[in-house]
């Protein structure tokens, strides 16, 4: 797979503040990239600076092959994108906006009709053709602007948060539609700040955080991470709170200068009194672990792995990092 | 022929002149036939007023016959004030809010990500809401030819007249002489001031209009909500109408000092020829003034 969306050192500064970062970023054709980051990452100012709306302050950008900062039609005509925030024209009926975004991308009028009637069989919406945008539903809408950004076929889609402020079925149904794009040979470039919202249907997973990339890979990849911190939950006992607490402490203590263990955090709130442990090894390492804990003298009461995802992957890599 | 043919096609397939085309089809606000029965007869009237008068013989006749007043001509009149007046005034309030309310619903982004020039969008904008003037823009473009008649008129009453002040102010008689040289040249420099006076006319409410509707524009590419850009859009214009009465009041009396200090004896063509550039000179700072605007929020949008 050879890359599709490139950037080298790319940097956008609004006055003092940084929104982009030294970003390196390669997208493979074909893939599904899950751009992940919490609010203020820098996912919107990125995706913008890709979509030619933006300049950056420093770095370069390739979409398909051509510059963003200077060959700005041909990145146009290669991607289709659809913002967080985006307006639709409510006093127009559905066909006659698609009609119109085919127009701004220079179809020729005779072949606009039938496309039209296509992009609406595509997004679901063939049944709604006369209906005026306005009386869509907010998943419909989104679902139209999807089938506008599609109205060149484009070889790339960037797609900022086009599952937020849906219902379940509406996200379904976003997800599906993205499925079949990927289904079509299109790339997709999703952003999303919660990560399971696209986990399902993305090939590979970019996280950033206060404008750096902080990991990139496959889903296979990552998932690997995974594997590699494990997080346990211990849970002690004690005859009375003073002596729970003591052994808590010391139970922290003893954890935290085992070799295999990364880090020791007491839980707060619901739980008190157990301990979550961020563990770097296998299986053998950890039973090991438990046994030892026992033979220390510490009464364990609970030792149980929590179920991890790629959501603990985002947590933990972009904990602590305030944009 | 064919290329100017595909080039109308162009704009008409213009996607943005054809959706603001089909908003003001939909509103159902236009007056629709009735315009296009009444305004071929409208014009059909003018023009053959303007040819009685323009084969009469006698400028007597014709000045006669528009100094009479003749009703028609004085409705004509008003109606052509009152759209001078008024059009340059309503079109700020459409192009300040028209790029400024795509920003504001979150459409600009979906368009700018298109094919589409920023100069398209900019001119394809411009161009919707001059299309939501048009009632008001056909007829006075149908009134030009009595405005025509009627400057043509008054300004060839007006010149001579001002020139016999001159003459018997200043004791010049040159002008006054009487030979065929003297004669040729003055009704040469009467006829060109004439023509002048009525071409600045004619220009004027439309200078004034595509001005207005310029400093409109720039300010809706800048202007972060519709509200703010038509408030801030009306002050620059007041603004920029204070200035440039104000300049145009200033510069002739100081040109007349000017020349008076250079000469003992200005020229009475330049006293008589300088008042009449007058108009001419704003409608030209309008036009290219609102060249450079159109052009400055093109810039702007492609800046972003």
């Amino acid at each position: 797979m050879t890359a599709i969306i490139e950037t080298r050192g790319l940097i956008k500064r609004y006055g003092r503040l940084t929104a982009v970062e030294e970003l390196d970023l390669v997208v493979k054709s074909g893939a599904v990239f899950g751009f992940v980051g919490p609010n203020g990452a820098g996912k919107t100012t990125t995706m913008r600076i890709l979509a030619t709306l933006l300049r950056p302050t420093a770095g370069e950008a390739w979409v398909a092959g051509h510059s963003v900062l200077k060959e700005r039609r041909d990145v146009r005509r290669a991607i289709g994108y659809m913002p967080d925030f985006f307006g639709v024209y409510g006093d127009m009926k559905v066909w006659e906006y698609l009609d119109f975004f085919a127009a701004c991308y220079e179809i020729p009028p005779a072949t606009r009709r039938r496309l039209v009637d296509d992009l609406l069989e595509l997004v679901d919406l063939a049944h709604r053709r006369e209906d005026y945008v306005d009386a869509l539903s907010r998943g419909m809408k989104q679902r139209l602007c999807l089938g506008r950004a599609l109205a060149h076929d484009p070889q790339v889609l960037i797609l900022d948060e086009p599952a937020s402020g849906l219902d379940p079925r509406a996200r379904i149904e976003i997800r599906e539609l993205l499925r079949e794009l990927q289904a079509m040979g299109k790339t997709i470039f999703v952003s999303s700040h919660i990560l399971s919202e696209i986990e399902e249907v993305c090939t590979h997973i970019g996280i950033i955080e206060a404008g750096r990339l902080v990991a990139t890979g496959t889903l296979e990849e990552m998932r690997q991470r995974i594997q590699a911190q494990r997080v346990v939950r211990v849970g002690l006992t004690g005859r009375d709170l003073g002596e729970l607490s003591r052994a808590v402490e010391e139970a922290q203590a003893w954890l935290t200068r085992r070799p295999e263990v990364v880090c020791v955090e007491p839980v707060t709130g619901n739980g008190e009194g157990d301990l979550q442990v961020t563990f770097a090894g296998d299986d053998e390492a950890l039973a090991r672990l438990l046994s030892e804990l026992v033979g220390a003298g510490f009464s364990v009461t609970m030792f149980r792995e929590e179920s991890s995802d790629l959501e603990d992957v985002f947590m933990l890599l972009t904990k602590g990092i305030v944009s | 022929m064919g290329r100017l043919a595909e080039r109308w096609k162009t704009v008409l397939d213009h996607p943005i002149l054809r959706l603001e085309m089909r908003r003001i089809c939909r509103k159902r606000w236009w007056p629709g036939r009735r315009f296009f029965m009444f305004y071929p007869a409208l014009l059909g009237a003018a023009l053959g007023y303007g040819v009685t008068l323009a084969l009469s013989d006698s400028l007597g006749v014709q000045l006669m016959a528009l100094v009479s007043g003749v009703p028609v001509g004085c409705l004509v009149s008003v109606v052509t004030w009152f759209l001078s007046f008024a059009l340059p005034w309503i079109a700020p309030a459409l192009t300040a809010a028209t790029i400024a309310r795509e920003r504001e619903l979150g459409t600009l982004d979906l368009l700018r990500a298109t094919l589409l020039t920023e100069r398209s969008i900019v001119l394809g904008k411009l161009g919707g809401c001059l299309a939501r003037l048009w009632p008001g823009l056909l007829a006075l473009a149908l009134l030009s030819p009595f405005q025509v008649v009627w400057m043509a008129g008054s300004s060839l009453f007006a010149i001579p007249s001002s020139l016999n002040v001159l003459t018997m102010s200043t004791g010049f008689d040159a002008l006054m002489m009487d030979t065929d040289f003297a004669k040729w040249q003055t009704w040469t420099l009467v006829l060109l001031l004439a023509i002048l006076i009525v071409v600045a006319g004619l220009l004027k409410p439309w200078c004034d209009l595509a001005l207005n509707a310029a400093i409109g524009l720039l300010v809706s590419t800048l202007a972060s909500s519709s509200g703010v850009a038509i408030a801030a859009s009306y002050g620059v214009i007041l603004v920029v109408r204070v200035t440039l009465w104000l300049g145009t009041s200033i510069l002739w009396p100081l040109l007349a000092l000017l020349i008076s200090t250079m000469q003992a004896m200005p020229e009475p063509e330049v006293m008589v020829v300088m008042p009449a550039l007058m108009p001419l000179l704003i409608v030209l700072i309008e036009s290219v003034g609102a060249a450079f605007l159109v052009w400055g929020a093109i810039w702007w949008l492609k800046r972003m």
